[in-house]
């Protein structure tokens, strides 16, 4: 622990947590849904519906904070020489795993990162959300202790690393200019945005920062399990949690209980489950929504297929009303999770390496 | 050989089935009459035979006229009971019966009212016009086809038997819905009816909403009410209830080779257990109405 | 990277493609709208909605006439009537709680309005014209109180349920992602 609070490294992670604890609170006050200050993948379901993936009229707007974030990692990476272009395994695995990202957390109502600001909230239902996630990593990683793993990310011939910074810098332009084939809404939590320049600055910082760091949720999670205190990651998700808490208190958010919470339902078995997938293919693919982001935007092609794959989910999941509510989970939203788990099973199946285990 | 080794089977089968049910205890539940003893039979024999799996007791339903009631109640011809609110409460009072829960139907749940009607352009508009007038009740155990009309004239200084030109209780079945054809036909000039019944024909589309004028309501009181004989074992009871108000509109029973579902069938929304003192107000209606079971002479 | 003839010639062309796609942006841009008038699908939504609340306003006005003069059990027979033709209806549903709330027929009252919520979540939106967020607010600070009291005191499957469509609404009231 000591080596690890030595390291400059951890430190900046530690900042890299404190800036997104501060600013997951603070951009909900500026106008973002309550408890979804930053939400990667109520915010992807946003954009599919701006994007015209799905039909929702409450669901509509590019969201600025996935801009930043993608492009805020390219300028980190390039800053830094750390842009490469790479990618080229399991391409549909990785794919098909952003579709069940999303399921997993369109069920539970919330990202890892929501998951964390909605418990600091008080929102005690968001708990077997935590419980599936930790169970989750740890499943993921007993698939990798037995020589399961989609394979590493290579060089890549022909930048197939430069197309999803190009999209989001094509969704910035959409996102400035609105066109009138992008939609926006008027009327529910779409509606709701802390003002444009200003999510687009913070959430820049962020992803600059999330790039030097490898910030991730599941990956904080992931090296505690493996190494205990030594993570620095998980260093960085304590002052998140920490500075979450403390944004919720001053900012008057905090309201402990399980009940009239904002953007939660009582169906506590599939908040479990829905985050338990979400962990699972988390660690199969080496990250959370949010680190799929940041990685999509240092040039892997890999990342963003996953990011492509969680925005079709996106639109699949409002189109199908497959996303949990606050009335509970749809029937055909709980057989997706459970289509994600056979999806995540027959992957530890398929991609075993036997004589390794 | 292997004809007579089925025939075998199927009469120890049979055997076994007629063993099973014969092991169980025979209870019966008297159900007041609406419209039929037919109509009502139709209605809750599903019911029955879902109470009957679920409590493992052989429940009998047994349609009884209104007026019978209490006697027949009294003379132990039945463990439970499903009657009307005022019904329940003459149970209540004279044979000191349990409630158990309160049938659910309509736009006030667990509870319902009186309406007094007349027709549009009759121009009776409100309650002090009927002074005079010919009106026609529901029958008279009918807490919401008669005693809250009857409450509602006494409470706005009308008194039914002094004070209008004459009024009248329809014979046979279906009293209420006469009892709204009478003004719609111009047979009477003002009806008393349950303001359940109106609704459901309105949504039928026997009536509209704007044939009628609605001269007053009575408050609310609770609806139908299933009851039990102070006898029944407290446990009986306790999960009679509990199967009654955990009912939901999807539960179906396997009666006579088809399967229903069992509150549709006996044209309920669900069960409410309500406390017995939701029934003060209709208490009050009946004391100031002097009727049963506080009728004085 | 522009190591012989064709890679100049490749070059060359993806040069033109670019230009050309800039050119038609720039010049005709304005005329995008025109060309396609069914691109500006903001327009067409806002026209589409204005037309949902103008029509429900007409078609509830004599619901609406009938509240506003007391007369609630006219009312709810009107909403029987209207019934027919739309069952299942939110907004019915939102006018049939908010009656039986003015008659204090509060379980009734609390499932209605909690059906309509579902229905449509405009009623407890700040932006929309239908919303009835101060109503659905009262209804919540005054019976939440009382009924997780009386919950306390007795076993009732049917309090539950009361007490579980005021939690919704008192979830939906507190925004968040839907």
């Amino acid at each position: 622990m000591r080596d690890a609070l030595r390291d400059p490294q951890t430190w900046l992670v530690m900042l890299a947590g404190t800036v997104l604890g501060i600013c997951g609170v603070w951009l909900a006050v500026l106008g973002n849904p309550q408890n979804s200050g930053i939400c990667v993948s109520c915010f992807l379901e946003n954009s599919a519906g701006a994007l015209g993936l799905h039909d929702n009229p409450r669901m509509q707007y590019l969201r600025p904070e996935l801009i930043g974030f993608v492009l805020g990692s390219t300028l980190s990476a390039f800053s830094f020489k750390e842009f490469s272009s790479k990618g080229g395994s399991a391409p549909m695995q990785r794919l098909l795993s952003g579709i069940f990202l999303i399921v997993g957390c369109a069920v539970f109502i919330g990202c890892p990162i929501k998951l964390f600001l909605r418990l600091t909230a008080g929102d005690w239902t968001a708990l077997p959300g935590l419980f599936g996630l930790v169970v989750g990593v740890w499943l993921g990683l007993k698939g990798l202790e037995v020589g399961v793993g989609l394979g590493a990310a290579k060089k890549q011939f022909g930048g197939s690393g430069y197309w999803t910074p190009l999209l989001f810098l094509l969704l910035l332009g959409f996102l400035l200019l609105r066109p009138g084939f992008i939609l926006f809404s008027q009327r529910g939590s779409a509606a709701e945005a802390a003002p444009v320049l200003l999510s687009l600055g913070i959430s820049l910082l962020i992803g600059f920062l999330a790039q030097r760091t490898r910030f991730c949720i599941t990956g904080g999670l992931r090296d505690l399990l493996m190494i205990g205190l030594r993570a620095q990651l998980f260093w960085g998700l304590l002052l998140f949690v920490l500075l979450a808490f403390v944004g919720s208190l001053v900012s008057g958010n905090f309201t402990p209980g399980f009940y009239g919470q904002p953007g939660a339902h009582l169906d506590m078995v599939w908040s479990f489950l829905g985050m338990l997938l979400v962990g699972a293919i988390s660690v199969l693919i080496g990250g959370c929504p949010f680190r799929q982001l940041i990685k999509a935007g240092e040039g892997d092609a890999d990342a963003g297929l996953v990011v492509i794959g969680m925005l079709l989910g996106a639109g699949l999941v409002q189109s199908w009303q497959l996303a949990g509510t606050a009335a509970g989970v749809p029937l055909y939203g709980k057989v997706a999770v459970v289509a994600g788990l056979a999806f995540f099973i027959l992957n530890l199946l398929l991609f075993r390496e036997r004589d390794i285990a | 050989m292997y004809l007579l080794r089925l025939i075998l089977l199927g009469s120890l089968a049979l055997l076994a089935g007629c063993q099973g049910s014969s092991d169980r205890p025979v209870m019966k539940i008297g159900y007041m009459n609406c419209n039929s003893a037919e109509e009502t039979m139709e209605r809750f024999q599903p019911l029955t035979k879902y109470l009957s799996d679920k409590l493992n007791v052989e429940f009998q339903a047994v349609p009884v006229d209104t007026q019978d009631f209490a006697e027949r109640f009294a003379g132990g011809e039945f463990e439970f009971a499903h009657t009307n609110s005022l019904v329940y409460l003459i149970l209540h009072e004279e044979q000191q019966a349990t409630l158990l829960a309160t049938e659910k139907r309509g736009n006030y749940g667990s509870h319902t009212a009186g309406a007094i009607i007349s027709k549009k352009g009759s121009g009776i508009k409100k309650i002090e016009d009927i002074k005079g007038k010919r009106v026609i009740f529901g029958p008279q155990l009918a807490p919401s086809g008669y005693l809250a009309q009857y409450d509602l004239m006494l409470r706005n200084g009308i008194d039914p038997e002094l004070d209008i030109a004459y009024y009248a209780i329809p014979t046979g079945s279906f009293k209420h819905e006469k009892v709204v054809y009478s003004v719609y036909f111009d047979q009477f000039d003002v009806a008393a009816v349950p303001a359940l019944d109106l609704e459901l024909m309105t949504r039928a589309g026997k009536v509209t909403a704007d044939d009628f004028n609605i001269l007053g309501q009575s408050p609310t009181f609770p609806y139908c009410t299933f009851s039990a004989r102070k006898d029944v074992d407290a446990d009986l009871v306790k999960k009679f209830r509990q199967v009654l108000v955990d009912l939901t509109e999807p539960d179906t029973v396997d009666y006579q080779g088809e399967t229903l579902k069992v509150l549709a069938s006996a044209w309920i929304n669900g069960f409410e257990a309500l406390a017995d003192s939701d029934y003060d107000q209709l208490r009050e209606m009946a004391k100031r109405a002097n009727m049963p079971p506080y009728q004085e002479f | 990277m522009f190591k012989d003839r064709v890679d100049i010639l490749l070059a060359g062309l993806l040069l033109v493609c670019v230009a050309a796609g800039v050119a038609l942006l720039i010049g005709g841009g304005s005329q995008a709208s025109q060309l396609n008038p069914s691109l500006d699908k903001a327009i067409a939504r806002d026209m589409t909605y204005q037309a949902k609340v103008s029509f429900l306003e007409r078609l509830y006005a004599p619901v609406n006439e009938l509240q506003q003069n007391g007369k609630y059990e006219a009312a709810l027979l009107k909403l029987d009537e209207l019934s027919r033709n739309y069952p299942n209806e939110a907004h019915g549903e939102l006018l049939r709680g908010e009656i039986l709330l003015r008659m204090q027929v509060i379980p009734q009252a609390v499932e209605h309005l909690a059906k309509a919520v579902r229905l449509s979540a405009d009623y407890v939106d700040r932006q929309s014209p239908l919303s009835r967020r101060s109503l659905i607010d009262q209804l919540i600070a005054n019976q939440l109180p009382k009924l997780k009291a009386k919950a306390l005191a007795q076993e009732n499957a049917s309090l539950q349920k009361t007490l579980q469509n005021l939690y919704y609404l008192q979830g939906r009231l507190a925004g968040g992602c839907e």
